[in-house]
């Protein structure tokens, strides 16, 4: 089983996220922007793979911010992004290699085979 | 002395040009066939005649006699001493005069050798030439966007006043320069250049390139370049018109609306993830056989969230690509309700067409609808194919959902066996309603020995020519 870090700013999102993830065993640790999930990526915590939304607070693009200094930080961790907007060429060019992508609205069923084949890359 | 007299008097008679000789006192001694011709005179009527008196003193010309008592008197040749001059029997006339004094032995006062040349149709031709050019050049300065012509070698021949004032340069500065060397190079692009060179052999014209860059006096800006080739009737040479066309505030405003939508679409999306959620949450907690209609709840909100994102990236104006949209639920029916797992595909057979954003939603929920019948009931066996089609017939939209499953007859043997009552017991309360929203009608299903084939028959979903842009709105 994975340690999944989620950043989402949404606390009920964040939520629903931590509860369909641990359902299926893996552990959650739990961020709302940038600096808080920073904090965790800099800290001796084992941390597998990075579920995070891209628009964080007012950061526009505050996830694939985050996910670059995560990979430079950690360079094995995988990472997943979400979010409710259209993908621009700008956000693909700011996505680190190996991404995974899930778009918001997302079920349980599609975030499962997003984590699965995140995990399993 | 007569013209007959020179040694090349052959020539003399054939050459186009009109030769006098006159005597030291201006007197015609001798004139050519091609002046006879010309100024329509003969040679008895000529010969011997002052050249002021010739034809109805039709020659007592200023230019002509500045000439004769002026200027040859003290220069042994002129050459090119243009004369314009309104002759009563040919009318306006330009002629080009040569003169020559010649002096023979024995003829101490010697003679003078006028070849006049009627230049009037070149002349007429070059100033119509330079009417056109000043009336060109005129509709040039009055077009607002910046724009220039080159030659085949990408010169630039001319530039318009709003490309000199706009771009801060001279005339001088532009005339036979490449347009990539102009300014800071900004026009230095490899693709445009390779598009250039396309325009005039290949009659390709250049539509919307667009370069953003800042320019000198003028910051960032953005530019869409068009060019076409241009020619002139009777005119073998081919020409570039390059048109600049600055739409830095109109990209602005794209962009300003872009955000705009981003940020409209990160809310309604995070909202409807919400709802997903709470569903989600409520599934956990219910029975199986409950479950599915859990799923599919979510995949009729993950129909609507598509339709955001469609309407958002769509090219086509304030429409809804069909065929897209399809892709899109098809994209989502098959993550949210089956997995990567599954044996079921469904497929998108579409015709390029748009519908109005208004009836896109119930439009993408019936589709989500009995796509998702069929996925329910046509495949108890968890293997099959769905395919929705939609095409175009006659003023009509066709919408068909096709399936290669255990199909109607198979189904339900002791209940009904009305195939249209069945599709109603196929949970096709939502497709009545769809249906009947967007005014169109269910084709009765006929009897087919395996699968299941629905039709339905809407009208067509276009947005009328000059219908208000609903999609913006």
């Amino acid at each position: 089983m994975a340690v999944i870090l989620i950043v989402e700013d949404d606390v009920f999102i964040r939520g629903i996220a931590e509860m369909m993830i641990q359902d299926w065993g893996h552990e959650t640790l739990l961020a709302s922007d940038v600096d808080e999930g920073l904090s965790l990526l800099r800290s001796p915590q084992h941390i597998d793979a990075l579920f995070t939304d891209i628009y964080l607070k007012t950061a526009v693009l505050g996830g694939c911010d985050l996910a670059r200094q995560a990979i430079e930080l950690r360079p094995e961790l995988r990472v997943l992004y979400t979010t409710g907007n259209f993908i621009t060429e700008k956000m693909k060019a700011l996505f680190v290699d190996g991404k995974h992508f899930l778009a918001k609205p997302y079920t349980q069923l599609q975030l499962q085979d997003s984590v699965v084949g995140m995990l399993a890359a | 002395m007569a013209v007959s007299d020179i040694a090349a008097s052959d020539i003399v008679e054939t050459v186009p040009s009109a030769l006098l000789i006159l005597d030291r006192n201006l007197n015609i001694t001798s004139a050519n066939r091609a002046f006879y011709q010309i100024f329509r005179t003969s040679l008895e009527e000529t010969e011997g005649c002052h050249i002021y008196d010739l034809g109805n003193r039709q020659w007592d010309i200023p230019a002509l006699r500045t000439l004769l008592e002026s200027v040859i008197p003290h220069r042994a040749s002129v050459e090119g001493f243009e004369v314009e001059h309104n002759f009563p029997t040919i009318g306006r006339r330009t002629m080009l005069v040569n003169a020559r004094k010649i002096f023979r032995p024995g003829d101490q006062d010697g003679s003078i050798l006028l070849a006049i040349e009627d230049v009037s149709e070149e002349r007429a031709a070059r100033a119509e030439s330079k009417r056109n050019w000043q009336l060109t050049q005129s509709i040039v300065d009055t077009i607002r966007d910046p724009l220039v012509v080159l030659e085949d070698d990408m010169t630039i021949v001319t530039a318009s006043k709003a490309f000199l004032t706009i771009f801060g340069i001279t005339e001088a500065e532009t005339h036979g320069r490449r347009v990539a060397e102009l300014g800071q190079h900004q026009w230095d692009v490899p693709a445009l250049r390779h598009l250039m060179e396309k325009v005039l052999p290949e009659n390709k014209p250049i539509e919307s390139f667009e370069i953003e860059d800042t320019f000198p006096g003028l910051g960032r800006r953005v530019f869409n370049l068009n060019a076409r080739k241009i020619t002139q009737p009777g005119n073998h040479a081919h020409r570039m018109l390059l048109v600049f066309e600055d739409i830095t505030d109109r990209k602005q405003r794209e962009r300003d609306a872009l955000s705009l939508t981003n940020e409209i679409s990160h809310r309604i999306k995070n909202n409807l993830q919400v709802i997903v959620g709470l569903i989600a949450y409520e599934a956990r907690s219910t029975p199986l056989p409950c479950v599915q209609g859990y799923k599919a709840m979510q995949a009729r909100i993950g129909a609507i969230a598509q339709l955001y994102d469609l309407i958002s990236q769509s090219s086509r104006g304030p429409t809804v690509a069909v065929d897209a949209y399809l892709r899109e639920i098809a994209k989502t029916m098959s993550t949210s309700l089956l997995g990567n797992s599954s044996g079921i595909t469904i497929e998108v057979k579409a015709e390029a067409l748009d519908i109005d954003p208004d009836r896109a939603v119930p439009f993408g929920l019936l589709v989500n609808e009995l796509a998702t019948n069929a996925i329910k009931h046509a495949f108890p066996n968890g293997k099959g194919r769905v395919v929705l089609c939609v095409e175009q017939v006659g003023d009509q939209i066709e919408l068909t959902v096709v399936d290669d499953g255990v199909g109607m007859k198979n189904k339900d043997k002791d209940k009904d066996k009305d195939p249209a009552k069945l599709l109603e017991k196929r949970g096709a309360d939502y497709v009545a309603i769809f249906v009947r929203q967007l005014g169109g009608t269910i084709v009765p299903p006929e009897p087919q020995e395996a699968g299941t084939t629905v039709r339905i028959l809407l009208p067509l979903l276009l947005v009328p020519v000059g219908a208000p842009d609903r999609a913006a709105a």
